[in-house]
C-alpha cells in the first residue's frame, strides 16, 4: 500500500487530495481542505442588511449566486417577493455569473490539464501566453460586464435587496446587454462546439457526440484517450434546490423526485482529516451542478448521454459546457421580457424594514451546483447565518457510511492522472468549503 | 520582470477582478515569468522553493496571512517590490476579523502590526481591487519606478481622491437631496443609507468598474471597502446624531456642514426634487 498527498493546483483557494493505491489501482481518496475564514461567525448580530455585502465575499467566482441566495433568504424571512423587473434582472445577471465560470472553468481548469504532452496545442491553451486562453478570458470579461451593466460592478456587488434591485435599467443598457449576449453566443458556436446554430440545434435533438467539433470535440478526443468516458463515476444521485431554469427535485436509482425539503438535509461530524462537515440529503450523498439541473430540466440529449455512460467524468463536463447554450437561450427570452416591463419599480419595499423575529432560507443555483443560505434574525440583528455551499455537497469528506461524492467518483481509477481530471470535473472552488 | 503572485485567506475576487483587465494580453507579453496559483501549469511548492534561493522583481500577495507565515517573510527579502492586492492582504479584513493570528503585509486593520515590518508594501486595497489598480501599478513597476504612495502605503494616482469623485449623484449631495429609498435613480444615498463616497478613498468613480457602472451608480451605496474599518457594522445606515450624520465627509466641519446643508436645503432647484 502506497499513500502519497498533493497539493492541488490550478484551484480557488488551497486544496489537498491524498491518495491510498493498492495493485495499481486508487482504493482510497480523501479530499481535504486546509483553511477557514469564518464568514458566518462574522455575520453574527450584525443588522440583516449587512449580510448581503459579507456573504458574497465568501467566493470570488460566484459571489453573486451568494447574494442572490442571501437576498432571497431574507424576503423568505420578511415574506415580501420582489417586483418581476427585479426579479428578471436577478435572473439575468445570476445567469452571466454562471456562464462566465463555466467558460474560466473550462478553458482554465480543464483544458490545460491535458496540455502537458501536446505540444502544438498547447501553444493555444497556455496559460498567460495562448491565444484560446486568451479569447476565453476575454468572453468571461465580457459576461460579467453584463452584469455589472445592472450591478454597478463584479465582483462583489450589493445591488440586490430586499423587493428588489437597486439599480434603474434603462432600454440602452438592454441594447449593450443583448450585445454581449450575442458575442458570448458567436464565442460558443464557433470556438466551443465549432458548430452552425442549425447543426447544434439538430445535434441537441438526438445527435451522436463524434458531430461536436470545436474545443469541446477536442475535449472528447482526450477524454476518450484517457479512458475516462465511463470513469469517474459517483453514486449517481443527483440533486438540484432548483429557483433558475429547471425544477427543485432528486434522481436516485433511476427515478426522479420532486422538491427538495431543507428539512431533510444533514450536516453530519466531520472526519479527523477535513475540517469540512459531511452533507447527506435523507442520509444519502448527492452530486449537484449542471448534470442534475441538466437532468431535472428535460435535456433530451443530457439524459441520453447519462443513460449511456452514467455520471462519469466526460458526461458531466459535457453537460457543464452544453448549459451555457441552454443559458444563453434563457437569457435571451428573459432580456425580451425586461423590455416590456422596465418601467415598474425597482424594488416592492422602500426601505429595509424593522423585523422583529424572523426566519427564512433559499436555495439559489451557482455555477457548481444548489446554494443555499439560511437566516434567523432577532430584533433586527442575525442570530444565525447558515450557508451550504454546492462544493460541500461534491467535494465535502466522508461520513460512517458513505465517502464524499468526488473521493467515491475517484476510488477505482488507475493513474494520478486521472484522479486529478475527475476532480476537476467537479470544479474546486475550495474558498466556498472553507469560508 | 519576474513576478510571483500568491493566495492565503482569500476569496480569489483580487484575481478574478484581474482577469477583466482589458489589456491582460499585453500585459502578459511584457513579464519574462509570471506564476499565479490558480492559472499556471507549474505547482506552487516547486515555484516557492525556486524563488527562495533567487531574487526576483515583483511579489503580489492576495489574501489576508497568518502571522507565522514564514515563506512570505522569506519571499518578501527576495522580492524589488511587495504588492498586496485588495483589502485582505491590506489590512487583514474579513478573515482577521474573527481571528487575532490573522493580518494583512504591513498593517492589520489601521495598526501597522501585520506580518511584515518592512520592506514598504504597495498597498491596493478594494474589495477587491480595481484591475486598473492592479495592472497600471505593475506596469509602473515594470519601468522600475515605484508609485507615489499615501500615508497608507496606497498609490496616491488611485487612493488621492474620493470614491464621491464622479459620483452621477453629486448634484443631489451638493444640494442635500437625499435619497429616501433604495431603487430610486435619484437622491444622495449619504444622509439615510449609509454611503461611504465622500469618507473612503477610491477612484471608483473615476476609473469605472467592469468599464460600465460602479456601486453609487448602480444606486448602491459605496461601502468603504478600501479603507480599514470595512466592513463596518451597519454598512447601509446612517448613524446620525440630532440629525447630523456622526461622519461627516472628511474634512468638513460639523458646523459648516449644518450652515451649507441648510442653505443647499432652501435652494435646492425643483428638478432635482421631483421625483421621475
Amino acid at each position: 500500500m502506497k499513500v502519497k498527498s498533493i497539493n492541488l493546483e490550478r484551484v480557488e483557494g488551497t486544496a489537498r487530495l491524498e491518495l491510498v493505491w493498492k495493485d495499481g489501482f486508487i482504493e482510497d481518496a480523501r479530499v481535504s481542505f486546509p483553511y477557514t475564514r469564518g464568514i458566518e461567525r462574522v455575520l453574527k448580530d450584525r443588522p440583516y442588511m449587512d449580510a448581503l455585502v459579507i456573504t458574497p465575499r465568501v467566493c470570488g467566482i460566484c459571489g453573486h449566486a451568494h447574494l442572490i441566495a442571501c437576498v432571497r433568504a431574507l424576503e423568505k424571512a420578511m415574506g415580501i417577493e420582489p417586483t418581476l423587473k427585479a426579479s428578471l434582472v436577478r435572473n439575468i445577471t445570476q445567469s452571466f455569473e454562471i456562464l462566465q465560470n463555466h467558460i474560466k472553468w473550462f478553458y482554465l481548469f480543464i483544458l490545460p490539464e491535458f496540455l502537458q504532452d501536446s505540444n502544438g496545442l498547447r501553444k493555444l491553451y497556455e496559460p498567460f501566453k495562448g491565444r484560446r486562453w486568451f479569447l476565453a478570458i476575454r468572453q468571461a470579461a465580457q459576461a460579467v460586464k453584463a452584469i455589472a451593466l445592472f450591478s454597478g460592478q463584479w465582483p462583489h456587488s450589493s445591488y440586490a435587496v430586499p423587493g428588489g434591485i437597486t439599480s434603474n435599467p434603462k432600454p440602452s443598457d438592454l441594447a449593450q446587454l443583448e450585445a454581449i449576449t450575442h458575442q458570448i453566443r458567436d464565442f460558443f458556436l464557433k470556438q466551443v462546439v465549432g458548430l452552425e446554430e442549425e447543426e447544434l440545434r439538430r445535434f441537441l435533438e438526438g445527435g451522436s457526440l463524434s458531430l461536436l467539433k470545436g474545443d469541446l470535440g477536442l475535449f472528447l478526443e482526450f477524454a476518450h484517450k484517457e479512458g475516462l468516458f465511463r470513469a469517474g463515476r459517483a453514486y449517481n444521485r443527483l440533486l438540484s434546490g432548483g429557483e433558475l431554469y429547471n425544477p427543485s427535485g432528486f434522481y436516485c436509482k433511476k427515478t426522479y423526485h420532486g422538491r427538495i425539503k431543507p428539512s431533510a438535509l444533514q450536516e453530519l461530524t466531520p472526519p479527523s482529516y477535513s475540517t469540512v462537515s459531511p452533507l447527506r440529503y435523507r442520509s444519502f450523498p448527492y452530486e449537484t451542478g449542471p448534470l442534475s439541473r441538466q437532468l431535472l430540466s428535460g435535456n433530451r440529449f443530457i439524459k441520453n448521454l447519462h443513460r449511456e455512460y452514467g455520471d462519469s467524468f466526460m458526461v458531466r463536463v459535457v453537460a457543464r459546457v452544453l448549459e451555457i447554450w441552454h443559458i444563453l437561450s434563457r437569457i435571451e427570452e428573459g432580456t425580451k421580457r425586461l423590455y416590456e416591463c422596465l418601467h415598474e419599480p425597482s424594488t416592492s419595499l422602500k426601505k429595509p424594514p424593522h423585523v422583529k423575529r424572523a426566519y427564512g432560507y433559499a436555495f439559489v443555483e451557482a455555477a457548481r451546483g444548489t446554494l443555499m443560505h439560511e437566516v434567523e434574525i432577532e430584533e433586527g440583528l442575525i442570530k444565525r447565518y447558515r450557508i451550504i455551499t454546492p462544493s460541500q455537497w461534491n467535494l465535502g469528506p466522508r461520513c460512517e457510511r458513505f465517502l464524499g461524492v468526488a473521493e467515491r467518483a475517484i476510488v477505482g481509477l488507475e493513474s494520478e492522472r486521472q484522479a486529478m481530471l475527475v476532480l476537476r470535473s467537479f470544479d474546486l472552488c475550495s474558498v466556498c468549503t472553507t469560508r | 520582470m519576474k513576478a510571483l503572485w500568491l493566495q492565503r485567506l482569500t476569496c480569489c475576487g483580487n484575481t478574478h477582478s484581474f482577469l477583466n483587465y482589458e489589456g491582460l494580453e499585453y500585459l502578459f507579453s511584457r513579464f519574462e515569468y509570471f506564476y499565479h496559483p490558480s492559472l499556471s501549469l507549474e505547482s506552487e511548492e516547486e515555484v516557492v522553493e525556486r524563488f527562495l534561493k533567487e531574487d526576483f522583481d515583483l511579489l503580489l500577495v492576495e489574501g489576508a496571512v497568518r502571522r507565522d507565515d514564514v515563506v512570505l517573510k522569506e519571499l518578501s527579502k527576495r522580492a524589488r517590490f511587495v504588492v498586496a492586492v485588495g483589502s485582505c492582504a491590506v489590512y487583514g479584513n474579513i478573515p482577521a476579523l474573527s481571528d487575532p493570528e490573522v493580518c494583512g503585509l504591513n498593517y492589520r486593520f489601521k495598526e501597522r502590526d501585520g506580518l511584515l515590518e518592512d520592506p514598504e508594501v504597495i498597498n491596493l486595497p478594494g474589495c477587491p481591487a480595481h484591475p486598473y489598480w492592479i495592472a497600471h501599478t505593475i506596469f509602473l513597476l515594470m519601468q522600475g519606478k515605484k508609485p507615489e504612495l499615501d500615508q497608507l502605503g496606497r498609490p496616491k494616482d488611485f487612493y488621492s481622491s474620493l470614491t464621491h469623485w464622479g459620483c452621477t449623484r453629486n448634484e443631489y449631495f451638493e444640494w442635500k437631496v437625499d435619497a429616501e429609498e433604495l431603487g430610486s435613480e435619484r437622491g444622495c444615498l449619504f444622509y439615510h443609507f449609509g454611503c461611504r463616497g465622500p469618507l473612503s478613498y477610491s477612484s471608483c468613480n473615476r476609473i469605472l468598474w467592469n468599464g460600465v457602472s460602479s456601486k453609487t451608480r448602480a444606486g448602491t451605496p459605496c461601502f468603504g471597502c478600501t479603507e480599514y474599518d470595512f466592513p463596518r457594522r451597519g454598512l447601509w445606515e446612517t448613524r446620525q446624531y440630532a440629525g447630523i450624520p456622526a461622519e461627516l465627509p472628511i474634512g468638513v466641519s460639523k458646523r459648516g456642514y449644518i450652515m451649507l446643508s441648510g442653505i443647499a436645503k432652501m435652494f435646492a432647484p425643483e428638478r432635482l426634487k421631483n421625483e421621475g
